[in-house]
């Protein structure tokens, strides 16, 4: 163990996803602005600057209730770009020591960074944490930053510091007083515990220190010793660092813009190369991979291929990639190519000896990947009812194994069967008396002997995928005597009459 | 034309959440189609049969009875195959019936009410065969569309099953009574089934009928009952699948349409208008006989109320000393006696003074009110406590001979408790099938449809709650205070297209029924053959049966009813003749309260703040206007300030009269005996009648009819026949047209809302008995009141600080005296002081609350807070802290102050287990100090409200006042020196806020300070200003001018501030 001082600085950014939204568009600065969290149309507000505060906007308003204000510029909330900012809040941390461990809440991101014996490296913590501000601000973050031998003391004081004072260093064993007059607020109190303090009148840090720690522990537990503890600023604390995401990703800018998809694979195998060796290294395989092609014209492709199993063996890799991008090719030249892998672990199973051999599951894979690009995506699987009155009431699932044998199906009575056509195909129908007479289908003119019907369905009138349609049960004779026996449809919503099926 | 097709099966709104039109909107339908007659076959009862009758009559169509009974012998009704995926749940088939004859409405009712009782809860129930067997005469049994017996058993076992379920219903109905329905709605596994019914019906010889299965009156409506599948099953639209309609053909069809429907079907269109005809039973010819009394030997009912009512003239008259009222009492009485024995009511007339008496023995304070005041038999009965000959009453307004229905007794009592008591006397008196509770169908309002639309269009609780919180319940509705309104209030895009829908649905299905409840009071009796007359079922409060009728269905088929209602103000008097003998030695009697003069002049005052009826803003506004001095001046201020009278425009001509600003004037000089009372202006819907009596010389039965003919509607025919007959009245009696014009005018603008005098002299009793107890016996009355609440217009919190302006010491909650209820305490000076009872502390559990006030009559007060938590174990932390928070804690040893308590109540809350506690020396505390800081007066007025929802310390704005007073800001009875027209800014605690519809929109702040209540006039055009001001604000500043007329003071105000309000949880009564 050394014996080197414990130090840690606490860098804090309060409306997070404002800021983050704003960071790279300076012009915005002097606009109020707020972000808008939720589903529409149940939007409301989970951050504002400071600009949008001063208008009297708040947290929780809704869409129209923003709208009454003049000019606000709404964004919506991006998860995405909060993430790749906070990701290089961090790496900015990582910075000034490996050690940093992320307290992020809500709207708020939040830091803390182990600074112990970093004194000739980057000076002493003012100067440190001077430098650590500027650099978060010239990445366009305004932030807070605060320096304790005290992991919570830190944390405490960054979260109670306004944007005027935005740097404090609590000399060590001086927690307590530099806590003192923090509001309970910064404690991150559970509803009782708030109340509890409220009704005994109990509402800084300084208060709250002041009470008999046993006594208090009499009446509110542990939790009350770790309160009085954080309040002292001596409060132990487990600094449990972050480690930096193992991201599995490769990126080419192409020099020239390349069409053909053949000089394409070549690049991706080169890629696919690196992918497999690094996660090799971990002695991982690749369960995923995303490719990503930047296209002329500022558009971009992207693809993702996921076989049953992951997989280290490129050869598969480049099968499935091809037969993917054949499947739905790109529609401009390519610029720049992104293969993004996820990790999986790499799976052996060992058969049983006696047990019937399977098919090779790389070479199912294969095969599915080659009928999924012939007949379309979404198209293969098993067809599952679903529960509505709607035509087209199916839906397609990828094959799984049945967990036990369902029940077999009772014939019903009538034994009739028919052909559904998918998709249906156009068919003339003369009318008289809204009743069919006659029909044109696949070129031949039937006259109708037998209509039943209409049979009418409709739904999802609350919806703007409301549908209707009248259906015909049709017995037909064609000029040469041949019969037809078919359903036909009208569709209500467009007014066309198509062939649905034809019975056997 | 369209005689040729009957729709005779149709479900309304009242299959509750399985069909999607009202009855009106059904006949409605019907009569634009030219349609004859329809059968109306509702799920498990008649619930709409009655407005489905009336409407009908109204419309000269016949109207059809009968319901869809579920039938639990007859199988599951049809569902979709186990293959498909559905969500729809086992439930028995329907059997549609209908009722030929009056023995078969009678069956009906018996079979429904027969298996909805065998349930011990409120539920649907079944009936089974045997029940069917027991009541099928009389019925025609369909054998029903997807619901009905035969498509189940279609589809269970084809068509052999189908027949056998066929013959089974042959043998109970006859082969007579048995009709094979078809319905077409355009549904291909429907028309299979048709066609094995027609081949059955074949078969057996059966009558084939058409119906369409009709649940809504128009296509559109298909939209309504998709809507309210998904809240019957608790689920989305999104997600209810199949539970939702094919298409929108159950909607009310034309001949024309029926017969093309069903051209290849011989006789299935044809057979409805015969069915039809067979159909002799209307709901007219109900059969309902009027309840009997039991009397002794020898005695007719008759007879004995005679006797009885003899009796009470002595009881009643005799102590007035008055021979001349006397005379003129028995010689009415007589007169009413007669005339009940003509009409045969004096069994209803025994059943309530029955009630009366059961109550009276019980010392359970009753009053009857409403027209029965009016009688001078309710009187001597004593049913009502107003004499109605010595005040001059018209009896003709409660039963005149013409009228053909029943006379209406709504009697007041106390409180629940008392209420539930006498009900339960006469489930007792008239057997489980002989007495009921009226129906309350619970339908659609503004919230509930805003929340159960929303949740069937899938929006999230947290919206919801939202919006259905905004829903405003203003009586006012403005131009733009419209639900699409509210919801852009909300935060609601109306322009979303859900958003949109969601609006529409939530108008669209407003006032539908819902589901049914039981009426708060009102009660039919049968003498054990309620059941013929209409279906009872369980309610779902135990012990409780209910009819499948509300009040006015009814009231409609002459059914006669009680109506046993609570009235907090009687339990308030009631407490008051305990309290005052035991605590001021005085004797009181209700009947016997003097005139007193302090009593009318805290009226004049309008310091009537907890007085009955005359408490509310407006009253308040119009008593020193007023100025009453004597007791009728009370009937007419009961009775002035009624939305009646101020849109008839009566209420100023009759005030200016009052203060003697305008001469008093007569439309006519024969009317001035009418009138005199009322100066000239018509209040009273007896004197109405009576204008129309001496002006036109109509009988009391016509004047009556007159009155009931202005008061409804719809029967323009009927009031042009009696306008035409009072004409000619007056004509005769060679009053001038102009007159005539104006008499006419006064009666038809103020009949719609009179008020009749005799109710108004009933209320008026009540509001001068708590006056006369407010003013003469405060610390009483105001137990009293606090121990019943929560009633009338004002919160706890201003009826505490009203009575501690008027002199009375309120002591706060205390452990170590308070009981669960508040009490009056004896000082040591002689006076009388109010204890805050523990019922006060909001949060503390009634069980707990009787447990401390038990322990320590039994065992002595509490010694400290270790020693409280041992005694009384079922206390929670919770509980301890909140005692601790409200000061009722300090009395206890070793406490110092509030915060004092809460730190020790925090430890006590915690103890150790029993072995540990016996080593109890180790767990003392280390100091014997608290380190928390004493509460500052703010904190302590925030822990008062927050835990008590009052303070018996100083008023929120007296801490206010020095600040307020360097604003220029009076106080309220600073503003009463002020003089009319000047500019001035006043500052309160807004206690009430109110927007009644009489008042164009224009909003009631009462805000009360520390000297008293002051109002202030809000602008509609104020109001949208300053929305949120006026609606959330606690504490508010208002500034503009003064109005001060006839010391009547309001502020009007041009502009408002909202006043920072410490956190304070102050709870206002709003728009009411």
């Amino acid at each position: 163990m050394s014996n080197i001082p414990q130090l840690y600085a606490c860098l804090y950014a309060k409306e997070f996803p404002a800021q983050a939204l704003l960071r790279l568009r300076p012009e915005l600065y002097n606009l109020p602005c707020v972000v808008m969290d939720g589903e529409p149309p149940f939007q409301q507000v989970c951050s504002l600057n400071t600009k949008a505060r001063l208008l009297g906007m708040d947290h929780g308003m809704t869409r129209v209730e923003v709208d009454t204000f003049p000019n606000p510029l709404v964004l919506s909330r991006s998860v995405q770009t909060e993430a790749v900012t906070k990701g290089i809040l961090l790496e900015c941390a990582g910075a000034f020591s490996p050690l940093t461990e992320d307290l992020s809440k809500d709207t708020a991101c939040i830091c803390c960074i182990d600074i112990s014996g970093t004194t000739n490296l980057f000076g002493p913590p003012e100067i440190l944490a001077n430098t650590l501000l500027e650099r978060v601000r010239s990445l366009g973050i305004l932030a807070q930053v605060s320096v304790s031998s005290n992991f919570h003391a830190a944390v405490c004081l960054a979260k109670g510091l306004s944007l005027r004072n935005s740097i404090q260093v609590i000399a060590s064993g001086k927690e307590s007083e530099g806590l003192a007059s923090l509001p309970l607020t910064v404690l991150d109190l559970t509803e009782p515990q708030k109340e509890t303090f409220a009704i005994w009148g109990i509402h800084t840090l300084g208060m709250l220190a002041a009470l008999p720690e046993e006594e208090l522990i009499a009446r509110m537990g542990q939790e009350g010793k770790r309160l009085w503890q954080l309040a002292h600023g001596n409060c132990a604390h487990l600094f449990m660092p972050v480690e930096l995401n193992f991201v599995l990703e490769e990126r080419m800018e192409l020099d020239n813009p390349v069409e053909l998809l053949d000089s394409l694979l070549f690049v991706i195998n080169v890629m696919l190369d690196q992918l497999v060796l690094r996660a090799k290294a971990r002695i991982l395989a690749l369960a995923s991979v995303t490719i990503t092609l930047s296209l002329e014209g500022g558009r971009s492709h992207s693809r993702t291929v996921r076989p049953a199993l992951p997989s280290i063996d490129k050869q598969l890799w480049i099968k499935l990639l091809h037969l993917d991008l054949e499947a739905h090719p790109p529609h401009a030249a390519i610029l720049a190519v992104i293969l993004h892998a996820e990790p999986g672990s790499i799976s052996k199973v060992q058969s049983g000896l006696f047990s019937p051999q399977l098919p090779e599951p790389t070479r199912l894979d294969v095969t599915l990947a080659r009928i999924s690009a012939i007949v379309g995506e979404g198209n293969l699987g098993r067809a599952v009812l679903e529960d509505t009155h709607a035509p087209e009431g199916f839906r397609i699932e990828p094959f799984t194994l049945p967990a036990r044998d369902s029940a077999p199906i009772a014939p019903s009575q009538t034994q009739l069967s028919m052909r559904k056509l998918r998709p249906p195909e156009t068919v003339l129908v003369r009318l008289q008396n809204s009743r069919p007479t006659a029909l044109v289908y696949r070129e031949r003119r039937y006259v109708v002997e037998h209509a039943y019907g209409p049979w009418l369905a409709e739904g999802d009138w609350w919806n703007q995928t409301l549908w209707g349609f009248e259906q015909w049960d049709i017995v037909a004779r064609a000029q040469d005597g041949s019969l037809l026996c078919c359903c036909i449809m009208r569709d209500l919503m467009h007014d066309e009459w198509q062939m649905a099926a034809l019975y056997d | 034309m369209t005689d040729r097709y009957v729709e005779l099966h149709a479900a309304s709104a009242f299959s509750f959440l399985e069909g999607a039109s009202q009855p009106e909107s059904l006949v409605e339908r019907a009569v634009d189609l030219e349609m004859p007659a329809m059968a109306l076959l509702d799920r498990n009862g008649v619930y709409g049969s009655a407005r489905f009758h009336t409407s009908a009559k109204l419309n000269d169509i016949r109207a059809h009875v009968g319901a869809e009974v579920s039938v639990s012998s007859l199988g599951q009704r049809l569902k979709p195959p186990s293959w498909l995926p559905h969500q729809h749940v086992a439930e028995p088939a329907r059997l549609p019936l209908l009722c030929k004859s009056r023995k078969g409405y009678q069956n009906l009712c018996q079979l429904i009410t027969q298996f909805k009782m065998r349930e011990t809860t409120k539920q649907e129930g079944a009936a089974n065969f045997d029940d069917l067997e027991q009541y099928a005469s009389g019925l025609v049994c369909l054998t029903g569309g997807d619901e009905g017996p035969l498509a189940a058993a279609l589809m269970r076992g084809g068509e052999e099953a189908g027949r056998e379920a066929l013959e089974r219903l042959l043998v109970i109905f006859g082969s007579s009574n048995v009709y094979v329905e078809l319905q077409r709605h355009q549904e291909r596994e429907q028309e299979w089934r048709n066609q094995a019914a027609i081949r059955i019906a074949r078969s057996l010889k059966l009558p084939v009928l058409a119906t369409n299965g009709v649940r809504y009156a128009t296509p559109y409506d298909r939209e309504i009952l998709d809507l309210f599948t998904a809240v019957r099953n608790h689920t989305e639209l999104d997600r209810a699948g199949r539970l939702l309609a094919l298409n929108n053909q159950r909607h009310l069809r034309s001949a024309v349409e029926m017969t093309a429907l069903f051209h290849d079907v011989h006789g299935a269109v044809e057979n409805t208008v015969e069915l039809s005809s067979r159909l002799q039973f209307k709901l007219a010819d109900l059969g309902y006989e009027f309840p009997r009394y039991p009397v002794p030997h020898g005695e007719t009912m008759d007879s004995f109320l005679q006797k009885r009512v003899e009796e009470g003239v002595v009881r009643r008259y005799s102590p007035k000393r008055d021979a001349a009222l006397f005379d003129r009492a028995k010689k009415q009485v007589e007169y009413e006696l007669r005339l009940i024995t003509k009409l045969g009511f004096a069994g209803y007339f025994l059943i309530v003074w029955d009630i009366v008496q059961f109550c009276k023995e019980r010392n359970i304070l009753i009053q009857g009110r409403g027209s029965a005041a009016n009688s001078a038999v309710c009187y001597a009965l004593e049913i009502t406590a107003v004499d109605p000959v010595g005040m001059d009453l018209l009896f003709e307004r409660f039963l005149s001979e013409s009228r053909g229905e029943w006379p209406d007794i709504d009697l007041d009592l106390p409180s629940e408790d008392n209420r539930e008591e006498a009900i339960q006397h006469v489930y007792q008196r008239y057997g489980e099938l002989g007495a009921a509770m009226t129906a309350n169908v619970i339908s659609y309002r503004g919230k509930s449809a805003a929340r159960e639309v929303g949740k069937a269009l899938g929006f999230d609780p947290e919206s919801l709650q939202r919006l259905s919180s905004l829903v405003n319940h203003f009586e006012w509705r403005g131009p733009t205070d419209t639900m699409a309104h509210s919801f852009q209030h909300a935060g609601f895009d109306l322009k979303h297209p859900r958003i949109a829908k969601y609006l529409e649905l939530c108008m669209r299905i407003q006032d539908l029924p819902r589901h049914l409840g039981q009426h708060s009071g009102g009660m039919v009796i049968c003498q054990g053959q309620l059941n013929c007359v209409v279906p009872l079922e369980r309610a779902s409060m135990p012990g409780r049966t209910v009819v499948q009728w509300d009040k006015e269905d009814c009231s409609d088929l002459g059914i006669i009813k009680v109506d046993l209602l609570g009235l907090g103000m009687m339990a308030v008097l009631q407490d008051c003749l305990e309290l005052i003998p035991k605590h001021y030695g005085d004797k009181v009697d209700l009947a016997q309260l003097p005139e007193d003069d302090d009593v009318y002049r805290a009226l004049q005052r309008a310091d009537t703040v907890g007085m009955f009826q005359v408490e509310s803003r407006a009253q308040m506004a119009s008593l020193p206007r007023n100025y009453p001095t004597e007791f009728y001046d009370v009937v007419v201020q009961v009775a002035i300030i009624r939305p009646g009278p101020i849109v008839g425009k009566m209420m100023h001509p009759y005030m200016r009269r009052r203060q003697k600003k305008e001469k008093v004037t007569y439309p006519h000089p024969s009317l001035q005996p009418v009138l005199e009372r009322t100066l000239g202006v018509p209040l009273f819907q007896e004197q109405l009648l009576r204008m129309a009596m001496t002006v036109a010389n109509f009988s009391g039965a016509e004047a009556e009819e007159l009155r009931r003919a202005v008061g409804m509607r719809r029967s323009w025919e009927r009031m042009k026949n009696l306008e035409g007959k009072l004409r000619a009245g007056m004509t005769a009696n060679e009053i001038d047209p102009a007159t005539q014009e104006m008499i006419i005018q006064n009666i038809s603008s103020f009949a719609l809302y009179g008020f009749p005098e005799s109710h108004a002299a009933s209320f008026a009793l009540i509001a001068y008995a708590s006056a006369y107890f407010k003013v003469k016996y405060l610390a009483a009355f105001t137990c009293a009141i606090l121990n019943n609440q929560p009633m009338g217009f004002y919160m706890p919190a201003v009826l505490v600080k009203d009575a501690q302006r008027h002199g009375l010491r309120v002591k706060p909650i205390d452990i170590q005296i308070s009981d669960w209820a508040c009490t009056v305490e004896h000082e040591a000076d002689g006076s009388l002081s109010l204890r805050l009872g523990l019922g006060y502390a909001k949060g503390l559990r009634q069980q707990s609350g009787e447990a401390i006030a038990f322990s320590r009559r039994e065992h002595g007060p509490f010694l400290t807070v270790e020693d409280l938590t041992l005694r009384i174990p079922s206390l929670n932390r919770k509980e301890l802290t909140l005692l601790a928070r409200i000061g009722a804690l300090n009395q206890l040893g070793g406490i110092k102050h509030r915060r004092d308590a809460l730190w020790q109540v925090e430890r006590a809350g915690k103890l150790e287990g029993p072995l540990l506690r016996q080593r109890s020396e180790l767990l003392r505390e280390i100091s014997e100090t608290t380190p928390l800081q004493q509460m500052s007066t703010k904190e302590r007025l925030a822990a008062d409200y927050a835990g008590t929802g009052l303070t018996i310390g100083r008023h929120p704005m007296a801490y206010r006042r020095p600040e307020l007073r360097r604003q220029h800001v009076l106080s309220a009875e600073e503003l009463r020196s002020r003089r009319d027209g000047e500019f001035v800014r006043t500052a309160g605690c807004v206690i009430a806020r109110q927007r009644p519809g009489t008042a164009m929109g224009f909003i009631f702040l009462s805000m009360e300070d520390e000297t008293g209540i002051a109002n202030v006039i809000v602008t509609p055009d104020l109001y949208e200003r300053q929305r949120l001001v006026v609606t959330r604000s606690k504490f508010i500043l208002a500034e503009g001018p003064l109005q001060n007329q006839d010391g009547v003071i309001h502020v009007k105000a041009s502009r408002l501030l909202p006043l920072s309000d410490q956190t304070l949880e102050i709870r206002s009564h709003d728009f009411h």
